[in-house]
């Protein structure tokens, strides 16, 4: 597949065969007056951890909804490893499958156990009478519950969804993403509303997973040194426009965009952005 | 109270009055009639306890009767519901499933019943069928409403795993709306045994059929009787489902309330 692309289009394919998301000039807008994304160009690299930090309606969920084909750009093009997103493409349809999606409200099943919650990404690998029976095979229960005792759930497979606290639900729709075998992760503020150390916790888990698996993660974060610290790549999200793109290692800073070599102090400058 | 509620009062009052002339329902007619009411009262006090078994025997039949319409008719309702919620289907879908629903409310479970009963015949079978009918017109609209009232939170996520639709309502739609359905279950069973307690009245049997005969040939204390049976199960199962409804849908909802936080 990727030999083909590129035969075709040999230029593309130098820069870009390690790409596995690729924005061009995309607009979009939920009303028909104002664009909630205006313009934006992105491109990442397979198994990059990509973070996506900006003030609050700067569009952040937005573009994580645009990569998993919930919703389709007004203008430009989008593609997933070469395809385009959209829910009801039924070639896309297929790669849902193992795009782990953490939305901002988690959108757990609330009146169902957290092992079913979790079982649910499982659901595309089952047979029609396996899933309307709830009949999952032994080796994807085994899974399941190895995520949760690595997520730390161990125990309260029996729990409803809707009796956890706020940070129990999270690792459960992290748990939900990691059972669907993903390639891309996208997770919508995770951790913007849980302490310090839980915070950690989860991020390692998923830095963690994401070096076992070769996870492309892109993380929308409030907390711009939170996404300094784990990710390789930090997109900032003003008013629909992506003004920055700077890549992290140690103490150096990379704008992007520029070419300029920063040090943090002037990330700083930045960070009030990402600050209500 | 302002002016403007007492025109609005003042008008619902004439509104009424009108209505009541041309309908004819004259106060003083009732008044004149409470001797009557006497009569058939003082009547109604010779019960005759030894039909007391047969009593209860045709509000047994009523009651299963109500339990089988209720639990086909939630049977065939609940399907139909899931094509009728807009938001599990396209327009062309659900467009025709809702018209068809609404047709089979128009009609009263009584007008369903003569119906049957010209179709199958006196007797039981055209009750069953009759509140049948009934309970899929009205829990399939509950249904449907309650499965449009689920939060889109969970809907999309699931969905955005590439699901298939089928999927999407064993583990989305059905849990998150499950405790209306046993809600409206109960609240229909209860329904339907007052329903079928008078469908007797065209022929469509339960324990309506003996209190038209006896009230035919003016024997109110034979009637009494059954009357006072239907009145004290209907008076046990409201009470019944108001136990049930406290021990597990209050529950479930609270919980629901939790989350919503
Ligand atoms: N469902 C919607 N209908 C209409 N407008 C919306 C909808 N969702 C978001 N918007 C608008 O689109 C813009 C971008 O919203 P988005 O949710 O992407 O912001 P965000 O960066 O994720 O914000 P936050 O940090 O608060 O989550 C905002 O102006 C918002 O008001
Ligand atoms: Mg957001």
């Amino acid at each position: 597949m990727k030999q083909l692309q590129m035969t075709l289009n040999p230029s593309f394919s130098l820069i870009s065969t390690n790409k596995i998301i690729q924005m061009n000039d995309v607009w979009t807008s939920y009303d028909s007056k104002n664009f909630a994304l205006e313009g934006i160009n992105l491109s990442i690299d397979r198994g990059t951890n990509y973070a996506i930090v900006g003030q609050s309606g700067s569009g952040k969920s937005t573009l994580l909804k645009l990569m998993n084909g919930m919703m389709i750009p007004s203008k430009g093009t989008i593609k997933i490893d070469y395809v385009t997103p959209d829910m009801n493409n039924k070639k896309f349809k297929k790669m849902m499958h193992t795009i782990g999606y953490i939305p901002q409200s988690l959108g757990l099943v609330k009146n169902i156990t957290v092992i079913e919650n979790i079982l649910i990404g499982a659901l595309p690998r089952l047979n029609k009478i396996q899933s309307l029976l709830k009949k999952f095979p032994e080796s994807e229960i085994q899974e399941a519950k190895r995520i949760m005792s690595l997520v730390g759930l161990s125990g309260k497979e029996d729990r409803k969804a809707y009796m956890l606290s706020g940070g129990e639900k999270r690792r459960v729709a992290i748990a939900r993403a990691l059972m669907q075998k993903p390639t891309i992760l996208l997770a919508d503020e995770i951790v913007s509303e849980l302490d310090h150390v839980t915070a950690r916790e989860i991020m390692n888990l998923i830095a963690d997973a994401q070096k076992r698996m070769n996870l492309t993660a892109i993380m929308v974060h409030h907390d711009i040194q939170l996404a300094l610290e784990y990710a390789n790549r930090v997109a900032v999200i003003k008013e629909g426009q992506k003004i920055l793109e700077i890549g992290v290692e140690g103490d150096i800073i990379v704008d992007f965009q520029t070419g300029d070599l920063n040090t943090k102090e002037i990330m700083e400058m930045y960070s009030d952005d990402s600050k209500k | 109270m302002t002016p403007k509620n007492n025109i609005v009062i003042g008008i619902i009052v004439a509104l009424v009055v009108v209505a009541s002339y041309n309908v004819d329902a004259n106060p003083l007619e009732f008044v004149e009639g409470l001797p009557n009411l006497a009569i058939v009262v003082e009547e109604m006090l010779l019960v005759e306890p030894k039909y007391i078994p047969t009593a209860l025997w045709a509000m047994f039949e009523t009651i299963q009767m109500a339990f089988i319409g209720t639990v086909v008719g939630t049977a065939i309702a609940l399907p139909l519901s899931m094509f009728a919620a807009r938001n599990l289907n396209s327009k062309y879908v659900y467009a025709p499933v809702r018209a068809l629903l609404a047709a089979i409310r128009t009609f009263p479970s009584i007008l369903w019943a003569i119906l049957f009963v010209i179709m199958v015949g006196l007797g039981t079978f055209a009750g069953v069928l009759a509140i049948v009918m009934y309970t899929v017109g009205f829990v399939a609209k509950l249904q449907y409403e309650a499965i449009e009232t689920i939060d889109s939170d969970p809907m999309d996520a699931v969905s955005s795993i590439g699901v298939s639709k089928w999927q999407l309502i064993r583990y989305v739609v059905i849990p998150e709306s499950a405790s209306h359905l046993l809600s409206q279950i109960l609240y229909m069973f209860d329904y339907n045994v007052r329903q079928t307690s008078i469908l007797g009245l065209v022929g469509a049997g339960g324990i309506g059929f003996y209190i038209i005969n006896y009230i035919k040939f003016f024997e109110y204390g034979k009637a009494a009787i059954f009357m006072l049976v239907v009145l004290v199960t209907v008076l046990f199962i409201d009470w019944i489902s108001v136990k049930i409804r406290d021990k597990y849908i209050i529950k479930s909802q609270h919980g629901m309330e939790v989350t919503t936080k």
